[in-house]
C-alpha cells in the first residue's frame, strides 16, 4: 500500500515516513500543492496524507483535486489546527489534528484502507 | 168760421205773442206793430206806426225788419234773418222772419216780419261752437299727432277695410293713405293672414290685443317685424265698429336682441366650456365636450367637428376627437337635450359619453384614423404651418383641399382654425356645416378662433394636470413603497403623513399615527428629545443626516431630517427618513468580529502550525527513541514524549478545540423534523410523481439542533429523489429501536453499486455527473455530531435504505 503524505514540514516528513515504512507502507512525499498533484498522478498512492497548511495551495482545494481526480482514494486531512468547526464537513474520520501520537492517524490509515 | 171770429183771433194773437210782430210796406213803413215790439224799440205801440222803420230800428237797436223785409219784398219768398243788437250794452240776437203779405190784387204789397228774440238760443250755440271749436281743436290736435305719430296707426271696420291711415303707417309700411284707404289689410302678409284674423274676431268681441310682435310686409315685399297693439272702436252705444292699430318696426330692436342672444349663447357655451374644464381635466372628456359645444344645432355654431393633435415626433396631424351628429335631426336633438338651464355639467357629460357624440360613434372613429403628414401641403397643414384659419368656402374650387377630408367626410365647405399655445401649434380645429349647408362667414370664424383659444387652454391644463397626476402618482407609489420609514412632522412636532413602512414597523394602524406627537410615537417620550434629528432641524432650520439609537423602538436606524418651507418661505416641517440599520449593525458588528476571529484564527492557526510542527517532531522522534533506547536512555526519551503531549494538550487548550462541532440543541420530537423535511421537497415530489409512504410512530424526544438534523436528513431525501427519476415510491418511517430514534428513508431508486458503497460519506465523493459529494458527508458529520450513526443497505436496480440513528434525549446528554 502507498501512501502520499503531503506536508511541509521536513522532519514530520522524515517523522511520518519512518513510521509508515515501519508499519509496512510505501511512503512517497510532497512538499507542496504542485508536487503533491504530480506524484498522486505519477506514483497512484492508496491513501494521502494532506496537511491543509500549505505554501503554495490551500490544502482543501488540492482536496478537491484530488478527489476528482480519484474519487476513491481516501484522503486524510492532517492539520496542525482544528477546522473541523467551520466546516462540519470535516467531522470525520478523514480530519486529524497532528499530533506527535500518531497512533490515531495510524488506525485511520488501516481503517481507511480496509474499506476497499 | 166767420170774419169776425178769425179777426178776434188774429187780434189775440197780434197782441199776447211774445214775438214782436210788424208790418212793413215797401217804403218800410211802419203799418202795424204789437205790443211785443216794445221790448224791441223803447218806444210805445202807439209812436211807431207810420214811421219809418229805418228811423226806429236800425241804428238805434240794431235790429231791422225793413233789412229782413227787403229781400222778401224782392224775392217774394219768406226770408228768415238773424240779426245782432246791442240794447243797453246788453247784446241780443234775434231771428227776423219776414212773410210777404199779398194784397187783393195779388201783388205784394207788405211785409209781416216777426221778430224771435233767440239770444238765448244764440248763447247756447256760442257755448256749442265754444265746445264744437274746442272739440275741433283737439280733433285737429288729435289727427296731427296721429298723423305725424312715428308709429302706424291704422283703422279698419270690421270686415278689415282700412278707414283711417297715418304718416307713420305709410313710413313703416311704404304704402300711401291713397293706397292703402279702402283696402284690405295690404300689409298683411299671406301667411299670416288667418292669425289676423283670429285676432281680428277677438278685438271685435272688445279684447284689447297689447304688444303683439308679428310680422308684416311692406310695399316693397319686405318682411318686417312689428309689435302691435289692437283695440276696438266703439261706437255711442258701445258697439264694436272698428279696429284700430298702432304698430311699431321692431326689426332693427329685432336684430340687436337676436344679436344679443346670440352672444349670450355663445357666454353660456363658453361658460359651459370653462365649467368642463373645471369640472374635469380628463383630456378626452373635455375635447369631446368642448366639441360638441362647437357643433350646437340652435343655429350658432357648426354641424361637425374634428379636432386634430400635433405629434411633434411623428410630425403629423393626427385625429384625437370627433364629433358629428349623424344628421341634422339628430344635431337639434342633441342640443335640445343639452339645454343648460335644466341639467347639470355631469349629467349633461354622461349625455354626451353615452348619446351619438359619444367616443367610438361613427364619426369619431373616422376622425381618429385619419393622419396627414405636415410634409403633405394642404389645408390642414397650410393652418398649422402659418397659424393661420382658414375658410374654405369650396372644396372644388381650392386646390390645396384636403383629400382625405373630402373622400372620408364628404365635406364641401370646410374651415380650419390653428391650435396655439406659447407660440407652438398643438393641433388644428376642423369645422363643416355638412348638414345645414349654411356657408361659413367671418362671424363664424370669430367664433371659432375663440373657441379655439379655449380648447387650446384646456389642451394644456389637461396635459399638465396629467403630467402633474402623473408625478404626484409616482411620488405616491415611491412614499409608499420605499421601505424606509418616512413621515412628514410639522414643527409643532405632530405626524402629518406616513408611508406603509411606518405603521408596518410600530405595529399601529395609520389613523393611530397620524396627528400624534412624533416623539410620543417614536421615542415614547413625552416631550421633544433632543437627540432627534427633526428636534434640530426645528431649531436650525438645517438638514441632518445621523445615527440614532431608538431604544423604544429597539433598534439603531439612519435618521434623516430635511426641512420643508412653504410657499413663503416660511419654515412648516420635516421630511423624516429612517432606515432601520440594526440589523446591518448586528452584522457589522458580527463581520468585524468574525474578521477579529479570523484574524485571530489566522494568528492561531500560524500560531498552532508553528508551534505543533515541531512539537509532533519532537514528540514523534522522542516516541521513536523509547522504542528503541533502553534503560535510562528510554526513561528520558519517555519523558520527552510526555512533555511534549503535555504541551499539546495545553496548545489544544488554548485554541479551545473541540471534537465536537458547536451546535445549538433542543428537545424536538422526530416526527416533526422529518415531516418539515419532505414538505421542504413535496415540489418536487409532485412533480416526478414520486408517491411517499409514511409510516409515523408515537412521537418520542430527541436533543439535537432541528436545523442540522433537517440538513442531514434533507442530503438523504434529496438522493432518494434523484436516484428515483420520475414516478417512483418513497417510503419514510420513523420509530424507536436500541433506545434511539431511527429515521428510515427508503426509495426504488437504482441504488449504490457494491464497490462505491463504502466511500459514499467520503468528502466530494459522487457518481453523478452533477454534485460536489459533499452531501453525504455533511450528513454523515452532523449525526456523529450529535453521537448517532447512519446504516445504508442498497441493491443496484432496487433502489436504497438509510436509516439514521439519533439517541433518545437523556439526562445524561444534556449539557
Amino acid at each position: 500500500m502507498k501512501i502520499l503524505v503531503v506536508d511541509d514540514d521536513l522532519h514530520i516528513q522524515r517523522l511520518y515516513k519512518e513510521e509508515f515504512e515501519e508499519e509496512g507502507y510505501e511512503v512517497v512525499i510532497a512538499s507542496n500543492g504542485k508536487e503533491a498533484i504530480e506524484l498522486f498522478d505519477s506514483e497512484v498512492p492508496d491513501i494521502v496524507t494532506l496537511d491543509i497548511l500549505l505554501p503554495d495551495v490551500d490544502g482543501i482545494r488540492l482536496l478537491r483535486q484530488m478527489k476528482e481526480k480519484r474519487p476513491k482514494v481516501p484522503i486524510i486531512m492532517s492539520t496542525a489546527y482544528d477546522y473541523r468547526d467551520d466546516f462540519a464537513v470535516w467531522a470525520s474520520e478523514a480530519y486529524i489534528v497532528k499530533s506527535s501520537d500518531l497512533d490515531e492517524l495510524k488506525a485511520t490509515i488501516k481503517k481507511m484502507l480496509t474499506k476497499e | 168760421m166767420d170774419i169776425a171770429y178769425k179777426q178776434k183771433i188774429a187780434e189775440i194773437i197780434f197782441e199776447n205773442i211774445r214775438d214782436g210782430i210788424i208790418m212793413l210796406d215797401r217804403n218800410s213803413k211802419i203799418l202795424a206793430v204789437n205790443s211785443a215790439i216794445e221790448k224791441w224799440t223803447e218806444k210805445p205801440v202807439s209812436d211807431l206806426i207810420d214811421k219809418d222803420c229805418t228811423d226806429v230800428f236800425h241804428d238805434i237797436t240794431g235790429i231791422c225788419p225793413h233789412c229782413a223785409s227787403k229781400v222778401t219784398f224782392e224775392t217774394g219768398e219768406v226770408n228768415i234773418v238773424m240779426q245782432k243788437g246791442n240794447h243797453k250794452d246788453i247784446a241780443y240776437y234775434a231771428e227776423l222772419s219776414a212773410y210777404p203779405i199779398k194784397g187783393d190784387t195779388g201783388e205784394l204789397t207788405a211785409c209781416v216780419v216777426f221778430i224771435q228774440d233767440i239770444t238765448e238760443r244764440m248763447l247756447c250755440h256760442e257755448e256749442i261752437l265754444g265746445l264744437y271749436t274746442e272739440v275741433t281743436q283737439t280733433k285737429e290736435y288729435l289727427e296731427g299727432f296721429i298723423e305725424n305719430s312715428a308709429d302706424a296707426i291704422i283703422s279698419s271696420d270690421q270686415d278689415g277695410i282700412i278707414t283711417s291711415w297715418n304718416k307713420g303707417a305709410e313710413r313703416t309700411y311704404g304704402f300711401t293713405k291713397e293706397d292703402a284707404i279702402g283696402k284690405f289689410l295690404p300689409f298683411v302678409p299671406d301667411f299670416l293672414i288667418d292669425p289676423e284674423y283670429e285676432m281680428t274676431h277677438r278685438v271685435m268681441d272688445g279684447e284689447v290685443l297689447k304688444d303683439i310682435e308679428t310680422m308684416r310686409k311692406m310695399k316693397d315685399g319686405t318682411i318686417i317685424t312689428v309689435s302691435l297693439t289692437l283695440s276696438p272702436i266703439k261706437d255711442a252705444a258701445g258697439k264694436v265698429i272698428g279696429i284700430s292699430g298702432i304698430s311699431r318696426d321692431i326689426s332693427k330692436k329685432k336684430r340687436v336682441e337676436k344679436e344679443l342672444i346670440r352672444r349670450n349663447q355663445e357666454l353660456s357655451r363658453l361658460f359651459f366650456i370653462s365649467s368642463a374644464m373645471r369640472g374635469t381635466l380628463e383630456l378626452d372628456r373635455l375635447l369631446r365636450m368642448v366639441l360638441t359645444a362647437v357643433t350646437m344645432g340652435d343655429g350658432l355654431g357648426f354641424n361637425r367637428a374634428i379636432l386634430f393633435l400635433f405629434d411633434e415626433k411623428e410630425k403629423i396631424l393626427k385625429g384625437a376627437v370627433g364629433v358629428g351628429p349623424a344628421s341634422p335631426e339628430e344635431a337639434l336633438q342633441i342640443w335640445e337635450r343639452l339645454s343648460l338651464e335644466k341639467k347639470t355639467l355631469s349629467d349633461i357629460m354622461r349625455d354626451i359619453e353615452i348619446g351619438p357624440l359619444r367616443k367610438d360613434s361613427f364619426f369619431d372613429r373616422l376622425s381618429r384614423g385619419m393622419e396627414i403628414p405636415l410634409s403633405e401641403e394642404t389645408i390642414l397643414t397650410k393652418t398649422a404651418k402659418e397659424k393661420k384659419p382658414f375658410n374654405i368656402q369650396d372644396v372644388k374650387k381650392e386646390p390645396l383641399s384636403d383629400t382625405v377630408l373630402i373622400q372620408q367626410l364628404g365635406t364641401h365647405a370646410y374651415a380650419v382654425s390653428p391650435l396655439i399655445s406659447r407660440d407652438k401649434v398643438i393641433g388644428v380645429l376642423w369645422v363643416d356645416n355638412h348638414f345645414n349647408r349654411r356657408p361659413i362667414t367671418d362671424e363664424d370664424m370669430r367664433f371659432l378662433s375663440g373657441f379655439s383659444n379655449h380648447i387650446t387652454t384646456a389642451i394644456e391644463s389637461a396635459r399638465l394636470f396629467e403630467q402633474v397626476a402623473l408625478a404626484e402618482q409616482e411620488l405616491e407609489n415611491i412614499f409608499e413603497s420605499i421601505s424606509d420609514m418616512v413621515c412628514f412632522i410639522t414643527k409643532d412636532y405632530v405626524i402629518k403623513s406616513i408611508n406603509k413602512a411606518v405603521s408596518k414597523r410600530l405595529g399601529k394602524p395609520h389613523d393611530e399615527i397620524i396627528g400624534k406627537k412624533c416623539y410620543e410615537v417614536f421615542h415614547g417620550m413625552s416631550s421633544p428629545w433632543a437627540k432627534c434629528p427633526h428636534h434640530e432641524t426645528v431649531e436650525t432650520k438645517k438638514a441632518y443626516v445621523e445615527e440614532v439609537e431608538d431604544h423604544y423602538l429597539g433598534g439603531t436606524f439612519i435618521t434623516s431630517s430635511s426641512p420643508i418651507f412653504g410657499t413663503t418661505g416660511e419654515f412648516i416641517g420635516t421630511v423624516h427618513v429612517m432606515r432601520d440599520i440594526t440589523e446591518l449593525k448586528n452584522l457589522q458588528e458580527q463581520l468585524i468580529m468574525t474578521e477579529r476571529m479570523a484574524a485571530l484564527g489566522e494568528v492561531a492557526a500560524r500560531v498552532a502550525h508553528e508551534i505543533r510542527n515541531p512539537l509532533v517532531s519532537v514528540g514523534g522522534f522522542a516516541r521513536r527513541l523509547e522504542k528503541k533506547l533502553d534503560g535510562n536512555l528510554k526513561e528520558y526519551a519517555d519523558i520527552i514524549a510526555r512533555e511534549v503531549e503535555r504541551l499539546e494538550e495545553i496548545l489544544n487548550e488554548i485554541l479551545g478545540f473541540v471534537k465536537e462541532t458547536r451546535f445549538v440543541k433542543e428537545i424536538v420530537n422526530p416526527n416533526i423534523l422529518i415531516e418539515e423535511v419532505i414538505s421542504l421537497i413535496k415540489s418536487e415530489v409532485d412533480e416526478r410523481g414520486i408517491v411517499i409512504v409514511r409510516e409515523i410512530e408515537e412521537p418520542t424526544e430527541i436533543y439535537v439542533d432541528p436545523n442540522r438534523i433537517k440538513e442531514a436528513l434533507l442530503n438523504i431525501l434529496s438522493n432518494a429523489v434523484q436516484a428515483m427519476g420520475n414516478n417512483g415510491t418513497l417510503f419514510v418511517k420513523t420509530y424507536v429501536k436500541d433506545n434511539a430514534a431511527v429515521f428510515e428513508i427508503k426509495d426504488t431508486g437504482m441504488g449504490i453499486a457494491g464497490e462505491d458503497l463504502p466511500f459514499i460519506f467520503d468528502p466530494f465523493f459522487t457518481t453523478k455527473k452533477t454534485g460536489t459529494g459533499l452531501g453525504l458527508t455533511i450528513t454523515h458529520g452532523i449525526i456523529e455530531g450529535h453521537k448517532g450513526s447512519i446504516e445504508v443497505e442498497s441493491k443496484p436496480g432496487a433502489g436504497s435504505i438509510f436509516r439514521v440513528f439519533i439517541p433518545l434525549n437523556n439526562i445524561m446528554d444534556e449539557k
